[in-house]
């Protein structure tokens, strides 16, 4: 009976020292290679352990720009890696043999919006500050902010939301060609809230919150796509009352609204 | 029937109070607004005399440096009556109008302190001070009531857009103003954008019909064109004509822009499920490369990435073949699907009018002394950009990083030739 024991016990701590390793590497890097403009769990892994090491003194947010490049260029210099700033299956295993990373912490400050850092060797502790900073920042070019991104997605539900998916990117676009404009307020915030502009500012329904194909759509229009083929308004013949925005040439009707210069 | 006496008075009670009290509350609210819109009017009135006098006193000197304060008032004059305007309920046209105009003003004092020719400074500032004059005129009288409080908003909003003949007077103030803009300023540089696109009617290119449009999304995107919904041509204010095609395919919904000369893609885009990402980021890039290779892109090369929750989106700009330098305002922009490669969109609009590009001299530079001893560079290439003259200029385009432990990166743009700065932007 003893000896029946003693095997179960045996088999019981081999189970559990396999099934640790298998956790432990499921926390690990997921398959893929990152390269700059990736984002994601796995580039919050990647910055977080780089910074264990004194590589990387960014913010961790999940978004391979810049300063993770040149990090993790200079971890690959270090470590007699090819340099190419790309974290590839050997630039992986290597960083995760020298380094730590603590998954719950790095993830729940960043559910918190706390400002922190995860230098190896100080306190965790000693590392965080209370914050408020939004979760899931957009991959955008430089000269968007989050914050722009998030108002352009509420004025596209707002004002488009029962439109065909190529009318939400054009109803943004045309917000952005305003912003391009001389005849507009030159930011994103001073073209939507222009007074009598935007029907969505003006009924409250800009508040309401944006779905994902609302956000999608203005990741289109950040990203270059103009559907209104350069548009500086548009307007639903239905509902329309201002006898001027008939005057203005127009280029094309999506769903429900004619696209005009 | 007591009990439902008492029921009804106190509800008709109930119900008087609520309403004097909402009726309050939308008067405070009326009187806010109303305050906040007298505020920006007096603002812009009073700003706007500011700004006739800066004109005025620019015109006093010779020299750039003696009048470069008032440039810069002018600059920062027109800036702020622009965000007063803006704030008030106006008429669109109206104010985009004013808009349009001190935009124009405030820019081209800026740039002529810079660099610019002085004998047309003063022949295009002269004709502004004086639009100015009777700009400034006509505000006043347009803005007595308001500020005296004697005219409600709605009233005054009634008024500029009016059709009698006393509010026709003030229409008019809008029309003129754009006239003036449009007879007395340059281009600005987004509306040398605008005019690229624009300039798309002047392509040489043969017509190709409706029929010939579909067919050639089919060759280059067999796997959605097959249910086209509809085509149509654009509309007669289109700047250039093209054909918008509609298509659905399975769960697949889109359009594509395709030029009536030419046949050229302006813009593709697709909306469908996603499903798990399965494709890498290298196998993408290879299948936007495969892409650009079959539509016969083949001078451009790849600039950058951004990675979304459903897509890659990938950036292509051409190459110069004669001296390998990127033209910043030709580029090609792939949304490239994380789940199966499929190409999810395209964006061709400011590839198809290539710019003309012009030789120019590389003048050797040091960049040791050009950059402060803290700033590193990264990587030089050499690009085709705008400058505020809005020429395209050959220049060096450089990734510097400018604080060794946070790895401040930002992007210079430098003239090869004059080693001006034309852009620095922080990455």
């Amino acid at each position: 009976m003893k000896r029946v024991v003693t095997r179960f016990l045996y088999i019981l701590v081999a189970s559990l020292m396999v099934l640790s390793f298998f956790v432990s590497h499921s926390e690990a890097f997921s398959g893929r290679d990152l390269a700059k403009g990736a984002k994601g769990d796995d580039v919050i892994e990647l910055q977080a352990r780089l910074q264990y090491i004194g590589f990387y003194h960014g913010e961790i947010d999940g978004n391979f720009g810049f300063g993770t490049y040149w990090a993790l260029r200079n971890f690959q210099e270090k470590y007699g890696l090819p340099i190419d700033g790309i974290a590839g299956k050997g630039v992986k295993k290597k960083l995760t043999g020298v380094s730590d990373y603590d998954e719950k912490y790095v993830k729940g400050q960043i559910a918190k919006g706390n400002k922190f850092t995860y230098y190896g060797g100080q306190s965790l502790e000693s590392q965080v500050q209370q914050g408020s900073k939004p979760q899931n920042q957009t991959q955008a070019p430089p000269k968007y902010t989050n914050q722009d991104i998030t108002l352009l997605a509420n004025a596209v539900y707002g004002e488009s939301r029962g439109e065909p998916y190529e009318g939400q990117v054009a109803v943004a676009a045309v917000i952005l060609n305003r912003v391009e404009h001389p005849d507009f307020p030159d930011t994103i915030g001073g073209v939507i809230f222009q007074p009598g502009a935007f029907t969505a500012v003006s009924d409250g329904q800009i508040w309401l919150t944006p779905n994902e194909r609302a956000k999608e759509a203005v990741i289109d229009a950040i990203n270059g796509w103009d559907p209104s083929e350069n548009a500086i308004y548009y307007f639903n013949p239905i509902t329309a009352t201002s006898k001027w925005i008939w005057s203005r040439p127009q280029i094309k009707k999506i769903g429900l609204h004619i696209f005009c210069h | 029937m007591k009990r439902m006496i008492f029921i009804l008075t106190y509800a008709f009670i109930v119900l008087g109070i609520y309403s004097f009290g909402k009726t309050q509350e939308n008067e405070q609210l009326s009187i806010a607004l109303q305050t906040q819109y007298s505020k920006s009017i007096s603002d812009s009135s009073q700003k706007l005399g500011e700004l006739e006098e800066a004109v005025k006193k620019s015109l006093l000197f010779e020299d750039k440096k003696s009048s470069a304060k008032e440039r810069e008032d002018i600059w920062r004059l027109s800036s702020d009556i622009k965000a007063s305007i803006a704030s008030l309920p106006v008429d669109e046209s109206f104010s985009t109008a004013w808009m349009n105009y001190l935009g124009r003003l405030g820019n081209y004092a800026k740039e002529s302190t810079e660099q610019g020719n002085s004998d047309e400074y003063y022949a295009v500032i002269q004709k502004a001070s004086d639009n100015l004059s009777e700009l400034s005129n006509e505000w006043q009288v347009a803005t007595s009531g308001m500020l005296s409080g004697k005219m409600s908003i709605k009233n005054w909003e009634n008024r500029l857009s009016g059709t009698t003949e006393e509010e026709t007077k003030w229409s008019k103030m809008g029309q003129s103003i754009k006239q003036y803009g449009e007879a007395v300023f340059p281009l600005t540089a987004s509306e040398t954008d605008a005019q690229k696109k624009k300039e798309l009617r002047n392509i040489k290119d043969a017509k190709i019909s409706e029929d010939e449009a579909i067919q050639r999304f089919k060759n280059l995107l067999p796997e959605v064109s097959n249910d086209v919904i509809a085509a149509e041509k654009s509309r007669k204010g289109s700047p250039y004509p093209f054909y918008h095609i509609r298509f659905s395919q399975n769960s697949s919904i889109g359009y594509i822009d395709i030029t009536q000369k030419g046949g050229h893609i302006l813009s593709y885009l697709v909306e469908r499920r996603m499903g798990k990402p399965t494709k890498s980021y290298e196998e993408l890039l290879q299948m936007a490369n495969q892409f650009l290779e079959k539509a016969e892109y083949k001078d451009v090369v790849f600039e950058e990435a951004r990675e979304n929750d459903v897509a890659w989106h990938f950036v292509f700009i051409r190459e110069n073949p004669d001296n390998g330098a990127k033209v910043f305002s030709d580029p090609i922009h792939i949304k490239m699907a994380k789940d199966n490669g499929e190409v999810l969109g395209v964006n061709t609009s400011e590839y198809i009018r290539k710019e003309q590009l012009k030789p120019q001299p590389i003048r050797p530079v040091n960049w040791k002394e050009f950059f402060r001893p803290d700033v590193k560079i990264m990587k030089e290439e050499l690009a085709y950009v705008e400058n505020n003259q809005l020429e395209q200029r050959l220049a060096h385009y450089l990734t510097v990083v400018s604080n060794e432990k946070k790895q401040e990166t930002y992007k210079i743009v430098i003239d090869t030739d004059t080693l001006e700065v034309i852009k620095t932007e922080k990455q």
